[in-house]
């Protein structure tokens, strides 16, 4: 199918602006650059090249519109006649005419030239030629300057046509003007045609789209139409007069029965005369607008019947078999008012059944039906005897059915119970009852689960009693077995002195295992108290007697021997001081003489020696003793810098100062 | 309800006791008491815990196979409830702990057998090396009974006057 878009068509610019384009193209695509000192071929390619590009460039450019604009002959007859109608065929293949001689001068123009070039002989001369020939091609196209103007105005009105398809479902409106035409097309479909009181609002076709049957119809809304010859029709009017002849569409004669649009009934039934050619094979539909206005039961006798014979010859022209004049004719004659609504979907529906209806008429006298018939196969299959073959329902069935008719007592459900026991939050469900137990009784048993620290579970078994039969059988044995035995005691038992002795040493025991234990824990740190501290009386001679005692000592020699060696049986200290003694003859003659007292031992000198100390003299023991206190000695450093101080011993070592480093090797490597 | 057995130490757990460990392989543990529930966080092997059951049967301390243990096991088929058998399962139950509660006594007498001989001789054993340490040999001497020795009530110590009357002197 063509679809007729003519908003493709590229601008054409005009004489003017056709030269600019072409030769500021040559100029920015073309080298530029030439030299008198250049060799003279390589000039004359220059130049050559300099043409050639800008005819190839005309060439291209008037092709393009050549193309574009659609030739008449080519298109659907409604896009010709119209195209006639609006901008005048002659005029405009004239036009194209014009471009195509223009592409053609061009083309030879070029031709001559670069023959001419081929035989330059300066840089001058080529460039004169170039000139020469660039000047005579432009001169052409200013000469076809006005057909470019015209096309170019035809080309943005045929981008404003209304993309109507000649080929589809199509409802066209027709009348006088002023009638309602586009009041209609406003109503049924979404177009949006202006709508004025006064004649020839619409000045084009306008176009809507409209549903039925989910189909899609295309709605055409024509100017107004005046009752005169085809000679006298202005622009306008024979516009409609195109669409009514080439569209193969459904006609809508729309007629105004008030006659508020200026014309009475007889007048536009003359109109309807006047153009009824138009009608032919085509499903036709009068609409009574404006009913609003005169309802056409009230209209006058004679245009009653004006009325009647229009539809009677509407149904004639429209339908291609007489089925039933009469009913045809009053289908063809329908009412609305698009200011009501009233009828106007009625008229829509009538005028696209009626078209579907012819379409498929047409469709079926074509010769091609018969392709499609051949294809296609309805099967009714035959009758084979008369015999009886009614459903088989087998009886058990029938029997069922029977059955449920009569009511059914109904089992009793929970649900019955709940309902019966206080509803539903009340009534609680016993599970115990759907119990299989030997007896009923046994349903409501509370059986324990725990005794004496036991799962009585565990010991659920149905032999129980032979397995604990089995078990006192055993015990029995068991205990006669037990009976033979004796304890016998092999020691004696230790008696009750000797048991007090075991516990007296076990009580030691445990107490010096105390008292090592206590030591070993302070580790060689007791304190080294001198016996004269002894707070705790722990080394009397009392202690000792009776410790001796208890262990069946005679303590009375001991504790004899101990206190003869006290020194407190001794007497005072005063009295045993030698100078106690004799204290009456001092003697003066005896300075040397060291009195000293008894309790006191002897004095040495440090340097004398003692045998087993290991020094052969005093000398020896004097010089070992220096070397002694040398060693020990502190020594004061004076300040001075020693090892432990912390030192820098190299403040740039060679090392981190010299060669290549990489990244934070600054302080090691 | 059930009693179940501690996992770590076999004590029986009543309803409402101790806490139970899910493992993710769905393993369950159960421990009477949070000893038990630290020592298995510890890690513990209850058969190396002296206290625990488990320890006590593997070691020989108590009672481990008996025919009153086959008695009471876990049953999982479920039986249809009859109170014939339940009742004479409870009377069972009773005489069964009897014999059990009787046997792990004899158990444990056998157990303790020659426990008292050995006590025995220890303990001469022991009088007789250790006496020394309350009775002096010298007291042994006089008196080789493994007895204490006699103490005199007062230990008189007789201080020589004459002595002390020289040291004055002195």
């Amino acid at each position: 199918m063509v679809l007729y878009n003519f908003k493709k068509i590229t601008v054409v610019p005009s004489g003017k602006d056709f030269i600019d384009i072409i030769l500021s193209r040559t100029q920015r695509q073309t080298p530029t650059v030439v030299h008198k000192g250049y060799a003279i071929t390589r000039i004359r390619q220059f130049y050559m090249r300099k043409v050639k590009f800008t005819q190839s460039n005309f060439h291209e450019k008037l092709s393009t519109i050549l193309e574009d604009f659609p030739r008449l002959d080519d298109i659907h007859p409604f896009y010709g006649d119209l195209m006639n109608v609006l901008y005048d065929k002659d005029h405009y293949k004239l036009a194209l005419g014009q471009l195509h001689t223009a592409r053609n001068l061009v083309e030879k123009i070029s031709k001559d030239y670069v023959r001419l070039l081929k035989y330059g002989d300066s840089l001058y001369r080529c460039k004169q030629l170039k000139k020469a020939a660039l000047g005579r091609m432009c001169t052409i196209m200013k000469r076809v300057s006005p057909s470019l103007a015209y096309l170019e105005q035809v080309r943005q009105h045929l981008s404003r046509l209304p993309s109507i398809d000649p080929n589809a479902r199509t409802l066209l409106v027709c009348g006088y003007p002023n009638v309602g035409k586009s009041s209609f097309i406003n109503k049924i479909t979404r177009a949006d045609v202006d709508v004025q009181p006064y004649a020839f609002t619409t000045k084009s076709l306008f176009v809507g789209h409209t549903d039925y049957k989910y189909l899609r119809w295309q709605v055409i809304d024509t100017p107004g139409i005046l009752d005169h010859p085809l000679e006298d029709r202005n622009t306008i009017e024979m516009l409609s007069i195109m669409a009514l002849v080439h569209l193969r569409a459904a006609v809508l004669f729309v007629m105004d029965l008030s006659g508020a649009c200026g014309y009475t009934i007889q007048q536009q039934a003359a109109l309807f005369q006047s153009i009824k050619p138009l009608f032919a094979n085509k499903p036709l539909i009068i609409a009574c607008n404006k009913t609003d206005l005169q309802p056409l039961e009230s209209l006058p006798e004679e245009d009653r019947r004006l009325l009647d014979e229009l539809a009677k010859e509407a149904a004639q022209s429209s339908s291609l078999m007489l089925v039933d004049g009469a009913q045809e004719a009053k289908e063809c004659l329908l009412t609305m008012s698009t200011l009501t609504d009233e009828g106007v979907v009625a008229v829509k529906n009538s005028a696209c059944e009626r078209l579907l209806q012819h379409r498929v008429e047409v469709k079926m006298k074509s010769k091609k039906i018969k392709d499609v018939l051949n294809r296609m196969h309805v099967a009714f299959p035959r009758v084979r005897d008369h015999k009886e073959r009614p459903p088989s329902i087998p009886e058990a069935v029938l029997a069922k059915m029977k059955q449920t008719e009569q009511p059914l007592t109904r089992k009793q459900t929970e649900k019955d119970l709940e309902n019966a026991n206080g509803g539903a939050g009340v009534y609680s469900a016993s599970l115990v009852k759907h119990y299989l137990l030997a007896d009923d009784d046994w349903k409501n048993d509370i059986v324990p689960e725990i005794m004496d620290g036991h799962n009585i579970a565990d010991f659920i078994d149905p032999d129980i009693l032979l397995r604990l039969d089995e078990l006192e059988r055993e015990e029995e044995e068991r205990e006669a077995a037990a009976e033979g035995e004796d304890e016998e005691m092999d020691e004696d038992e230790l008696g009750p002195e000797e048991m007090e002795a075991l516990t007296a040493i076990r009580k030691k025991k445990k107490l010096l295992l105390e008292e090592h234990r206590r030591k070993k824990r302070a580790a060689d740190n007791n304190p080294v108290v001198p016996r004269k501290f002894d707070k705790d009386q722990q080394f009397t001679a009392g202690r000792m007697g009776r410790h001796l005692a208890s262990l069946g000592l005679d303590p009375s020699r001991a504790l004899e021997r101990a206190r003869s060696r006290s020194a407190s049986r001794r007497g005072r200290k005063r009295d045993r001081s030698a100078a106690g003694e004799d204290g009456d003859a001092m003697d003066i003659d005896q300075p040397n003489k060291r009195f000293r007292s008894t309790s006191r031992s002897k004095s040495r000198a440090p340097s004398e020696t003692r045998p087993g100390e290991g020094y052969k003299d005093s000398a020896q023991k004097v010089k070992a003793m220096k070397i002694g206190k040398k060693a020990v000695r502190k020594r004061n450093k004076q300040a001075r810098k020693g090892e432990a101080d912390r030192t820098i011993v190299n403040l740039k070592p060679k090392h981190l100062f010299s060669g290549k480093r990489s990244s934070g090797k600054t302080d090691r490597r | 309800m059930r009693l179940e057995k501690c996992w770590f130490c076999s004590s029986t757990i009543y309803p409402g006791h101790g806490i139970q460990f899910v493992r993710n392989d769905a393993k369950i543990f159960r421990f009477c008491r949070s000893k038990c529930h630290k020592n298995f966080k510890m890690k513990r092997n209850p058969r190396k815990v002296k206290w625990t059951k488990a320890y006590r049967k593997l070691h020989g301390k108590d009672l481990a196979q008996d025919s009153t243990f086959e008695l009471e096991r876990r049953r999982n088929r479920p039986e249809r409830y009859d109170r014939n058998v339940v009742e004479n399962t409870i009377k069972a139950i009773k005489r069964i702990e009897e014999v059990r509660v009787k046997r792990e006594s004899k158990f444990w007498e056998s157990r303790m057998k020659g426990k008292k001989n050995q006590e025995r001789k220890e303990a001469a054993v022991e009088l007789e090396q250790s006496i020394h340490l309350v009775k002096a040999p010298l007291a042994m001497q006089a008196d080789p009974s493994l007895t204490l020795p006699k103490v005199p009530e007062q230990i008189k110590v007789k201080v020589a006057k004459k002595q002390a009357a020289q040291a004055m002197q002195e």
